[in-house]
């Protein structure tokens, strides 16, 4: 019996067939472009985020009190190295790095510019965040006086490879001190910070320019994937700020939400619409065959089963259209995934606040596992109104008015 | 023929209940989503340019490419006596601006030290109503400064405070100023590191008498902007350049570009599942009724006579749902242009993308609700392309003998 529903199913969804594949279409374009955006979206904010914690935040970072609100180098983490190295021996630590950081005024041959001065180890952080991706020219073989910039700076700057640019800052003992270096590389992280203020070098020639030791330092960050390890950290370091990324970064993480927000409301609209659209189909569907079905149920043919016959059609419609969104959909997205979307002739304006011109999508199974569910949902919920009115059938009525 | 297509919409009420509901709501989205996404626009750009940089700036040449005390204006008063014979000029002003390094008893910092007439730059920008303390027209060695550069050198009013820097000859200048005012645009990074002088005491000290880094300039009507700048442009001197705001918020410009790609990439899914559903309710409707076409072409109608039928069906529909959606959706925008949406913190959350206010309008713009309109009405008319064809395939036999 089962089969011959399906069958029966089956043959009624396409028997119309240009009204059955323009509803196809449409559920197979609709879901191919909702969930390309939704990959690009995604995709697009979390390359953000992801560089973020890789350049600057990690997942954890610790600085000492009152440091994030004076950013003076007085309130830095004396024994840096040591509580590094104690965390390193942590399983939960993927990775971890000191920094320490200045903010000054870095000036080039006609330019200045504010900018921080940040001394780091770059095996450390190529460990840490795979520093080496985030370089957009030259290499990081410093030498004696060698630092990275910023690209944002070095434009501001007019700075090029083997430029010289001087740093000048306030030292730990309150005495002005200034610095040459020479620009052996320049980074795009797409953190605005970086980007736009950063110049990077050894962290034990900071610690000498600022006349602190070299196992002080004003942040640690650290990777980890354990959930309540900054909770154990603000338990174990009392007297530093525990933060974690979403602490640091409260823009990037609203801005995760609202594109999640904006993706659920893209959904539930075009499914909405997709359920408007089947109803048409499966209403007119039955409509024309009214008297079949007058005709089934004088034959003794019990509802239920022309209930699950007519839910199995909307099905077909409905998975007929996902395998067509599905094909659509990670086409799209497996484009978007290799070659991005180019946006590069607004380069200047998405660098300078932070994001990358070419954007590319993020492809997760559970854009298509959702869509299927809310296709199929929206498929089932589609026949009721039209089953009611099978339901208030009365077969001689029907077969009387139809004949 | 028009008789006829207002009795079909009466007779197939589902379809047209369907087409006006669905034109309606996507009309109405559309007016009210690309009224806030300009007018969320608009105030980011106006706002930048109302703080700060003006509609028009004039510079020596390659001072934005090169940078540095050679490419400053030398001759204020020549560009002035020009500016004066330009019809639409509102008010300009002439700043000169110089980094360094200011410090306080404890702490230091890299600043824009800019020289400026506070008489005239109130009527420029809106350093004037920035004040947060003290007072703004400040004279002799008095400096205006940002609230959070203030807070970072931990100063307060009538504190002083020393900066080094170098006057426009290349020679060494520095001095003792006195904080006798604060100010907050909302622009972090200004406010962060930004001081002003008044123009007479600092061309005493950095030697810039009648010489300025630029020349800003705002016009009575945004609208005739780059008219003005093209004047400006011919009447002085071939060695300056004038700079309109599109050039000088080139980032910004794009940025803004590239948010209203996303919005409308979104918008253009909307829209595509809406016209699939249009199309299939009128493919349905049609269908059902290729019998009555069949029956109306046997008494003479022509191919055009039934298209001419089907077009008016739509044509009622669509511009019925457009007009009450441009009354709705019009008011919608017209009220929140008005009496803009307020969330609070946006401008301190999203500081590092140029967001200074809290503020949220619409951009009321009788224009863009035209063209917003007439994309929707033009999709409606293009869903009936394969419906027309479809019925033209019948001959009034077949037409009159189908199912």
């Amino acid at each position: 019996m089962f089969k011959i529903l399906i069958n029966l199913a089956l043959k009624n969804a396409f028997l119309r067939a240009s009204r059955a594949i323009l509803l196809v279409i449409m559920i197979g374009a609709s879901m191919g472009v909702m969930v390309s955006i939704e990959g690009l979206y995604e995709g697009m904010t979390s390359n953000m985020i992801d560089k973020t914690i890789r350049s600057d935040s990690g997942d954890i970072s610790m600085f000492a009190k009152e440091y994030r609100l004076k950013n003076d180098i007085k309130y830095s983490i004396k024994n840096a190295t040591d509580i590094a190295k104690t965390l390193d021996t942590l399983e939960s630590v993927e990775a971890i790095v000191t920094r320490v950081k200045v903010s000054g005024l870095a000036q080039s041959a006609t330019k200045a510019y504010p900018s921080d001065l940040i001394g780091v180890n770059f095996e450390d952080e190529q460990k840490f965040g795979k520093f080496s991706d985030f370089i957009k020219e030259g290499n990081l073989s410093l030498g004696k006086y060698g630092c990275v910039v910023g690209v944002e700076l070095a434009k501001n700057l007019k700075l090029k490879l083997n430029s010289k640019v001087v740093f000048t800052s306030q030292d730990a003992n309150n005495q002005i001190q200034s610095k040459l270096f020479r620009v052996k590389a320049i980074i795009h992280t797409t953190n605005i910070n970086l980007d736009t203020r950063a110049i990077l070098t050894n962290k034990n020639r900071v610690s000498l320019y600022l006349g602190i030791p070299e196992t002080t330092a004003t942040q640690i960050a650290i990777r980890s994937k354990k959930d309540n390890l900054q909770e154990i950290l603000k338990k174990k370091y009392k007297n530093f700020d525990v933060l974690s990324f979403k602490d640091l970064n409260p823009q990037l993480t609203q801005m995760k939400t609202m594109t999640d927000i904006f993706n659920s409301i893209t959904f539930s609209i075009v499914m909405f619409v997709v359920f408007i659209g089947v109803l048409g189909v499966m209403y007119v569907s039955i409509l024309d065959r009214i008297r079949e079905f007058g005709i089934m149920l004088a034959l003794g043919y019990e509802y239920k089963y022309i209930r699950l016959q007519v839910m199995f059609e909307a099905l077909f419609l409905g998975l007929g259209g996902f395998i067509l969104g599905s094909i659509i959909g990670y086409l799209l997205l497996l484009y978007l995934n290799i070659y991005g979307l180019n946006l590069s002739d607004f380069a200047d304006g998405m660098q300078s606040f932070g994001m990358s011109s070419i954007l590319y999508a993020q492809i997760k199974l559970s854009y298509f596992t959702t869509s299927l569910y809310a296709i199929l949902l929206a498929s089932i919920l589609s026949v009721f109104i039209p089953l009611r009115k099978i339901k208030k059938l009365n077969p001689v009525d029907v077969i009387k008015a139809d004949a | 023929m028009f008789k006829l297509a207002i009795k079909n919409i009466f007779y197939y009420k589902g379809r047209s209940i369907t087409t006006f509901l669905l034109t309606f709501f996507s009309a109405t989205l559309f007016i009210i989503f690309v009224s806030f996404m300009h007018g969320s626009h608009k105030t980011m750009l106006h706002n930048a340019l109302k703080v700060y940089t003006g509609t028009i700036q004039i510079y020596q040449k390659d001072y934005r490419d090169e940078g540095g005390y050679d490419y400053l204006i030398f001759d204020n008063q020549k560009v002035f006596n020009s500016l004066e014979k330009i019809k639409g000029i509102k008010s300009y002003t002439s700043r000169v601006e110089t980094f360094g390094i200011a410090s306080s008893k404890n702490n230091s910092s890299a600043i824009m030290l800019t020289g400026v007439d506070f008489k005239k730059e109130a009527k420029i920008s809106e350093l004037k109503n920035a004040l947060k303390t003290g007072k703004y027209n400040t004279k002799s060695n008095c400096l205006y400064m940002g609230e959070d550069l203030a807070k970072k050198l931990n100063i307060s009013l009538d504190h002083e405070l020393s900066f080094v820097g170098s006057a426009i000859d290349y020679s060494f200048a520095a001095d003792i100023f006195k904080l006798c005012g604060t100010f907050k645009t909302g622009m972090y990074e200004f406010d962060n590191s930004s001081a002003f002088l008044n123009r007479e005491y600092f061309d005493g000290l950095f030697y810039s008498q009648n010489a300025s880094s630029y020349i800003v300039i705002n016009v009575n009507d945004l609208d005739k902007n780059n008219y003005i700048a093209s004047q400006i442009s011919k009447s002085i001197g071939k060695d300056l350049k004038v700079y309109t705001w599109q050039d000088l918020m080139k980032s910004m410009v794009e940025l803004v570009k590239v948010d209203s790609i996303f919005g409308y990439i979104s918008m253009a899914l909307f829209f595509m599942v809406i016209f699939f559903v249009i199309l299939i309710y009128g493919f349905i409707n049609i269908s059902s009724r290729v019998k009555e076409f069949g029956v109306l072409k046997s008494i003479g109608l022509r191919d055009i006579d039934i298209d001419k039928i089907l077009i008016y069906e739509i044509l009622i529909l669509t511009l019925s749902a457009i007009v009450i959606a441009i009354c709705l959706g019009g008011s919608i925008a017209y009220y929140f242009e008005i009496n803009p949406i307020v969330i609070e913190g946006i401008s301190d959350m999203y500081k590092d993308y140029g967001i200074i206010s809290d503020t949220v309008p619409t951009d009321f713009d009788i224009f863009t609700i035209f063209w917003n309109v007439s994309l929707i009405f033009s999709l409606n008319i293009l869903s009936l392309i394969y419906p027309i064809y479809y019925v033209r395939t019948f001959t009034p036999v077949e037409a009159m003998r189908h199912v």
